[in-house]
């Protein structure tokens, strides 16, 4: 469904992406992990084409994406709904006029009743009280504003789903209650999941595969058991981490 | 070198920018409710400080020409002129300075904090265009309600004239006001209204251009309201030179005198 092939981003002369291959099939839940600043964004970016790659093929849907124009984009954009690193809430809009804004651009043909039943069917959606609709996003908490950003990305039912870091800055258990609704939805509603994080647990428990990034690179990929049994010394350093908690977790 | 082509990179940059935001705004217009509630929003916020503004730039001038009419025997010359150097040169001028400051910064602050946080982004990837979203009813917002602002400004400005001109100089409302159509022709009216529509559109064009593509955090929207700050009173200073020499120009040739 989607493909990643030799795609090399540069800024200058800073190698940021350089010459990544993977492909992610339908309905599949896609990790892509690593530390800060090894060009995970980037990635997701130039899937959407908010950057565009200096050289390879992005496809999707059997469609190369990477050469069109930004007005070819809109349709490719429409399949696809991300979630941003910060909620990205448009601030001058009730949290009611966030979730509508894509409906409103993509189904004009829909009356206002269909707006507003589906508008709160995606606030249930992310546990979310019909209330919450007619506050502003600087009225909510930052984990409900995640949520709001979420059901937004959702309402227009993208097939495609990704999600850039959907957990930082969020405390531990909303961070768990992000990560089931990311399963959940990926689950209910069918679509292809990519998500960037650095939780290595969290991948472990929902991702069917797992692509770890190092400096613009892919340095190693597979299932869960496979990376569980990974020698490569990043990967092991994620998993230090997980192991300690579980090792914590458990009774004397 | 490197500030010439920086100038250059920048004066392209906006070119491009208003070319497109121009491009759409004929193959893809906003709703027009979008333009109502900008004009409205920006009308609403500046129009008390634009008048308050216009009432002393015709006050300052009428202080300016009392002392030299006074020494040419020419008091009863006051209304006229001062009017005439207000409507024609700098009304426009200072209230779009202040524009600048007030509109300017405000628009460049809001569009580069929705560009800093992935705003526009996120209106990209839900298969909107920004620019007929967010930057079109910004930018005709801007230039239709800067041009009545400054239009109201320079009405105020008559009335600032007024009151000093019976104040300072003792002339009476009535005596400045007769003197005003003998030098203040249609053609200054227009040379004053022609001037605070390019005015607006240097505002405009400038401050969604920079808040646009703003890039690097809260410092960067830092950065941008200065560079807004900055750029348009240079560029609005530029385009008033540049409107002057036109207008004379006009004059010139179609006319065959200099008013």
């Amino acid at each position: 469904m989607i493909a990643f092939k030799n795609v090399c981003k540069k800024f200058g002369d800073r190698t940021v992406l350089g010459g990544i291959t993977f492909d992610v099939s339908e309905g599949e839940i896609m990790f892509i992990l690593g530390t800060s600043g090894t060009g995970k964004s980037v990635l997701l970016k130039n899937l959407v084409g908010l950057l565009r790659p200096t050289s390879g093929e992005i496809w999707i849907d059997g469609q190369e994406v990477s050469g069109l124009s930004e007005e070819e984009y809109f349709p490719v954009r429409k399949k696809c709904g991300m979630v941003f690193q910060h909620p990205a809430l448009f601030d001058s809009l009730t949290v009611f006029e966030n979730v509508a804004f894509g409906l409103r651009k993509h189904l004009r043909e829909w009356n206002e009743d269909q707006v507003e039943k589906r508008v709160h069917e995606c606030l249930e959606l992310v546990h979310l009280k019909t209330e919450v609709a007619a506050k502003y996003p600087g009225e909510i908490s930052y984990g409900m504003q995640k949520r709001v950003s979420l059901a937004r990305t959702v309402a227009v039912n993208p097939r495609i789903l990704l999600f850039d870091e959907p957990t930082t800055g969020l405390d531990p258990v909303t961070t768990r209650a992000v990560n089931h609704l990311i399963f959940e939805l990926s689950r209910e509603l069918k679509t292809t999941s990519i998500v960037v994080s650095h939780d290595m647990s969290c991948a472990l428990e929902i991702a069917d595969r797992i692509i770890m990034l190092d400096q613009g690179q892919i340095i190693e990929q597979g299932d869960r058991e496979r990376l569980k049994k990974s020698p490569v010394p990043l990967v092991r350093e994620f998993l230090k981490e997980v192991l300690e908690n579980d090792t914590a977790q458990k009774p004397s | 070198m490197i500030p010439l082509r920086s100038l250059l990179k920048e004066i392209g940059g906006t070119t491009l920018f208003v070319g497109e935001v121009i491009r759409t705004g004929i193959k893809n217009p906003c709703p027009f409710e979008d333009f109502t509630d900008q004009i409205w929003k920006v009308t609403t916020q500046s129009l008390p400080t634009t008048a308050v503004a216009g009432f002393f730039v015709g006050a300052i001038m009428t202080v300016q020409f009392a002392l030299l009419t006074k020494a040419f025997g020419a008091l009863g010359y006051l209304g006229g002129l001062s009017t005439s150097g207000t409507i024609r040169e700098v009304g426009p001028l200072l209230i779009a300075l202040l524009l600048s400051g007030k509109v300017g910064a405000f628009t460049s602050a809001e569009l580069g904090t929705m560009q800093v946080t992935e705003q526009i982004d996120a209106i990209r990837c839900l298969g909107a265009n920004p620019i007929q979203e967010i930057i079109l009813p910004r930018y005709i917002g801007i230039v239709i309600s800067s041009f009545f602002l400054l239009a109201a400004g320079l009405f105020m400005s008559v009335f600032g004239g007024i009151f000093m001109g019976y104040l300072f100089a003792g002339i009476n409302p009535e005596e400045y006001v007769r003197h005003i159509p003998t030098m203040v022709t249609g053609y200054s009216i227009l040379n004053g209204l022609f001037k605070s529509f390019v005015f607006a559109v240097v505002l405009a064009s400038i401050c969604t251009y920079k808040g646009y593509t703003t890039t690097g955090g809260a410092r960067g929207v830092g950065r941008a309201v200065v560079a807004t700050a900055v750029t348009t009173m240079v560029g609005i200073v530029v385009a008033d030179w540049f409107t002057s020499f036109l207008s004379d120009a006009f004059l010139q040739i179609y006319l065959g005198e200099r008013m």
